[in-house]
């Protein structure tokens, strides 16, 4: 058996993301740059989602695993721990240590229990940030967070900005797929039906303590990006509904693949910069288009457009 | 001493309000196996129908009360037979669904009566006093209406056939339908009760509390809560579970405040699904 | 409806620069749904308004030509995340003055990213760090409790003698950075003072109202929450037992109390700070203004007093600049008498405070109700720093 590490749909999803190289040389326009950057902190935060989805396990503790990277580089920042290496390796493995313990305790549970327990955790999260002031700078946040630096050249402008953050969206897909790719089959099989996957000698635990840790990392990540973008971490920036977020964008694009995290995370973002600019309308023009795609779009994007793809050919 | 007896009232009435809300949440759960994120939008929806019914229609106020019951289990019943049962195998999709449709009701409220709160207060007000221990009157009348409608729905579930006909599509929807019972039927009317019991706690609390568009954000949360730690699917589990949270709610913000009580009660939901997975009176239930 | 919706959506689309008559766009940002809405759709109103005003008589002098304002809302939610996409979305849109944002989180947000775009931003956040010195393009509304509070504060204690006093807020940034700040007030003027702050999203407040009351205080003030949290809290309070005096020392939305809590009744004796003296009719006329102009009611209450001199002065700047270029306005502005024709005379403040001028403090209002019985908002005049 050969076990390919990527896959077409991997190298797509890269080639996509590689816009971020790609626009800079083309735009200056700075809606362009904002609506990229944030959408490859959404794509990270998404590709977290979705590797636990690969499970059948639906996670609403993106945030809380976002904030501990996002909270790990701002305060390394104030140290003047800025290097882009360091700080990447940093904001990917604090969270997947932390979520060592974590999923020992929540991996147990399973269905709408995991969903559940998730949420909770990423409310604690949010209480833990209010109620440590002097680690996390409370309620305030810490703001004024030292850029970027890249063999200690600091990565300061709007372009340097947007060109790191598509570097760790294309990281964390990489890593996402490389994941997803070598261990497809026995996420296929929990993902299938647990209880007979063990029975055949898969041992489980094992393969979901994975995914929980790779996936926590990955969230670490979308932190990082965010607080690099905002130059602050703040605690309404890991703020337990954007979980719903997060889901969103995997969902509307698709679970079959990870086409689908990067294509619903590019089209809800501009959605919401778009939807934006009509105020208090804003929110309901996004579930109208929810409710537009969940009821059009089986499948959500990706697999719309593998249906259509099939009728063609 | 009297403090603790005070926590001990609040967190009661507490559960109470919470129960009308869990209940309605695990019925939807229990039986369609979906995950309403729209519950908060039909408390809102309730508190505002009802609002709307005494402002500007007159009615006295339990009559606006039944209204907004009726009116929000309609709205349920609707957009569960026109969309959700469109998909209401895919447990992803159903999700989507409802917070789409919690969104549209928030917008739709917010333009419709603005972003401040109603002038909207419970017909009967005031609290008895014993000694330094206080038990407001309004309370009194939910607890009871919470006890009522909780009986009602044990009755509606346990001693008619429409509710065995519920109770089997939950326990293996594939045999009740072999059985020849109507999914199509029964679904919209599960789920119309449900969004009735949040439009009824809407209508009984908002007075008491607020009413403002956004009122409904906490009570997703709550029931979350509530409902894992009664054991999904679970109605007396929910019932239970109610009651614990709120006392527990009340105790820890009682001696620990607002913050730090939070926290407690989230490490302590924590804790016990850690040891007990299924919750107080669950069963194992289906993937998400 | 939703053929115009999609219309205007397409208008929006960055791509379709259609060249009109000459345009001028306005940018108004705020939390515009969700538990804050109330402020940002405030923003947006008075933005509205000022607007209107001045194509009334044609629009802002560009460059020699007339042109039409307008104004372009944005929801920034109430979060840094929202508040600094808002800001390049409107830079996007060629707009280079902002009227907002509101909250803390947001004001923490835009900071950085509207300095890169090089825009005008006028928040109303009371976050401790509204203004720094390194943003002189960020101008300030709402002046926060250390301009106000002694004065609220001494005048309560006249009515209302106290020695103790029991604050209440929510535990985020639009909780803390105020009650805090009133903490002190209150313990110079030598009242001992604890703060209780809550979760935001807590519906049922007579635990926290059972806390409190156990520190048996003379006085309980609800600081920054939340209009509709501050009424029922009020009106547990009061079922609890609680006669004494409570204060607000925080934003507007006395209406909105009184409305939750159940009447003037259960309020009883209450004190409380107003951005802008809500008694006179002259300002009370902004909202028969805003009609005539707009033809609907304005949205957000009094708030929208309080944002309107900051939208008029930032469009009449633009015509004494004649440009919208953030800079030139933000020079025209500094150099401009703080008076508006509604609020009355003010100052440029915040030196002190920020280590730079650039906040508008206008007279304010400290309000009274006295054993059930409404005695108005006094008018406080302020002086400059």
């Amino acid at each position: 058996m050969r076990i390919k590490l990527l896959g077409w749909t991997e190298i797509v999803a890269l080639l996509l993301l590689s816009c971020g190289f790609i626009v800079p040389m083309f735009t200056r326009s700075v809606l362009v740059y904002s609506v990229l950057n944030q959408a490859f902190v959404g794509v990270i935060a998404a590709e977290s989602v979705w590797i636990m989805l690969r499970m059948n396990l639906l996670s609403f503790a993106t945030p809380a695993f976002m904030a501990i990277g996002g909270y790990t580089v701002a305060i390394a920042g104030q140290y003047d721990i800025t290097d882009a290496f360091l700080m990447t390796a940093a904001a990917f493995l604090v969270p997947a240590l932390v979520a060592v313990p974590l999923g020992a305790l929540v991996l147990r549970l399973r269905g709408t229990y995991f969903v559940l327990v998730t949420f909770v955790l990423s409310q604690i999260m949010q209480l833990l940030i209010f109620e440590t002031p002097g680690l996390t700078g409370g309620s305030n946040g810490i703001s004024g967070v030292a850029p970027v630096t890249l063999f200690g050249a600091e990565m300061g402008t709007n372009r340097l900005v947007l060109e790191y953050a598509c570097g760790l969206a294309m990281g964390a897909t990489l890593i996402t797929g490389v994941l997803t790719r070598y261990f497809r089959q026995h996420f296929a099989a929990i993902e299938e039906n647990e209880i007979l996957a063990e029975s055949l000698g898969l041992v489980v635990w094992r393969y979901k303590a994975l995914g929980f840790v790779v996936a926590a990392g990955v969230a670490g990540l979308a932190g990082y990006s965010l607080v690099n973008m905002l130059l602050t971490a703040h605690p309404s920036s890991f703020d337990s509904a954007t979980a719903v977020d997060f889901i969103a964008y995997t969902i509307i694009g698709g679970r079959l693949s990870i086409l689908g995290p990067v294509l619903g995370t590019g089209a809800l973002v501009y959605a919401t910069n778009l939807f934006g600019t009509h105020g208090q309308y804003a929110q309901g023009l996004y579930g109208v288009l929810i409710l537009v795609v969940v009821l059009a779009a089986r499948g959500g994007i990706v697999g719309t457009i593998a249906a259509l793809w099939r009728r063609v050919s | 001493m009297d403090q603790f007896i005070q926590a001990a009232i609040i967190g009661v009435s507490l559960g109470a309000q919470y129960a009308l809300l869990a209940l309605g949440f695990t019925l939807i759960f229990g039986i369609l196996g979906v995950v309403n994120f729209s519950h908060g939008g039909f408390y809102m929806l309730g508190g505002y129908v009802a609002y709307s019914c005494v402002a500007f229609l007159g009615l006295p106020y339990p009559l606006a009360v039944l209204v907004a019951v009726v009116a929000t289990g309609a709205l349920g019943w609707v957009f569960e037979l026109f969309l959700l049962e469109r998909l209401v195998d895919d447990h992803l999709a159903t999700l989507m669904l409802t917070l789409g449709l919690y969104l549209v009701v928030s917008t739709g409220l917010l333009t419709v009566f603005g972003p401040l709160s109603m002038e909207f207060a419970f017909p009967v007000t005031g609290a008895l006093h014993m000694g330094p221990i206080y038990v407001p009157r309004e309370n009194l009348i939910v607890l009871v209406v919470c006890l009522a409608a909780i009986a009602a729905l044990w009755l509606v579930l346990f001693r008619t056939d429409l509710g065995r006909g519920l109770r089997a599509l939950a326990d293996d929807r594939a045999v009740a339908m072999a059985q020849g019972l109507r999914p199509k039927l029964l679904f919209p009317l599960a789920f119309a009760i449900a969004t009735g019991l949040a439009g009824l706690t809407g209508a009984l609390v908002t007075p008491i509390l607020s009413l403002s568009p956004n009122v409904g954000d906490p009570v997703l949360a709550t029931s979350f809560l509530t409902v894992i730690l009664g054991g999904l699917g679970s109605l007396e589990g929910a019932a239970l579970a109610a009651f614990v949270v709120g006392i527990v709610e009340a105790f820890s913000s009682v001696y620990f405040g607002g913050s730090i009580g939070a926290l407690v009660l989230f490490v302590l939901v924590l804790l016990l699904l850690v040891f007990r997975p299924t919750g107080l009176m669950g069963r194992p239930v289906r993937g998400a | 409806m939703k053929h115009r919706l999609f219309v205007a959506a397409m208008l929006t689309l960055p791509a379709t620069a259609f060249a009109q008559n000459c345009e001028m766009k306005l940018g108004a940002m705020g939390p515009m749904s969700g538990g804050a809405a109330q402020w940002g759709l405030a923003m947006n109103s008075a933005a509205e308004l000022a607007a209107a005003e001045v194509n009334q008589e044609g629009g802002v002098k560009i460059g020699g030509k007339t042109c039409k304002v307008v104004v372009v809302p944005y929801d920034s939610k109430y979060t840094a995340d929202g508040a600094a996409a808002g800001s390049n979305a409107l830079a996007a849109q060629d707009i280079h003055l902002i009227i907002g944002p509101v909250g803390s989180p947001e004001a923490t947000g835009i900071k950085p990213v509207a300095a890169r775009n090089e825009q005008i931003s006028w928040n109303a956040s009371y976050a401790k760090n509204a203004l720094e010195p390194k943003f002189p393009l960020m101008f300030h509304i709402a002046p926060g409790p250390s301009g106000w509070a002694d004065a609220v504060i001494k005048r309560a204690m006249k009515e209302f003698p106290m020695k103790s006093v029991a604050l209440i807020a929510p535990n985020d940034q639009g909780g803390t950075d105020i009650a805090s700040v009133d903490a002190e007030a209150y313990k110079a003027n030598g009242v001992t003072t604890t703060e209780e702050y809550y979760q935001r999203g807590t519906t049922n407040f007579a635990p926290i109202v059972t806390r409190i009351l156990a520190a048996k205080p003379d006085v309980v003030d609800t600081a920054s929450s939340p209009p509709g949290d501050a009424g029922v809290i009020i009106k547990q309070l009061r079922l609890a037992g609680f006669t004494g005096a409570i204060g607000r020392l925080g934003g507007p939305g006395t209406d909105e109390i009184v409305r939750v809590s159940g009447g003037l009744d259960v309020l009883k004796n209450f004190y409380w700070f107003e951005t802008v003296p809500t008694g006179d009719p002259k300002v009370r006329a902004i909202d028969d203004e805003y009609k005539k102009l707009l033809g609907k009611d304005p949205i957000g209450g009094t708030a929208v007093w309080a944002d309107l001199p900051a939208a008029r002065m930032t469009l009449k700047a633009v015509s004494i600049a004649g440009t919208d270029d953030a800079k030139a306005v933000a020079a025209a502005l500094r150099k401009m008498p703080v008076d508006d024709p509604n609020i009355g005379k003010g100052y440029w403040a915040g030196k002190k405070q920020f280590g730079i001028a650039q906040e508008l403090q206008f007279p304010f209002g400290v309000g009274i109700i006295k054993d059930g019985k409404n005695l108005g908002v006094e008018r406080q005049e302020v002086k400059p720093e």
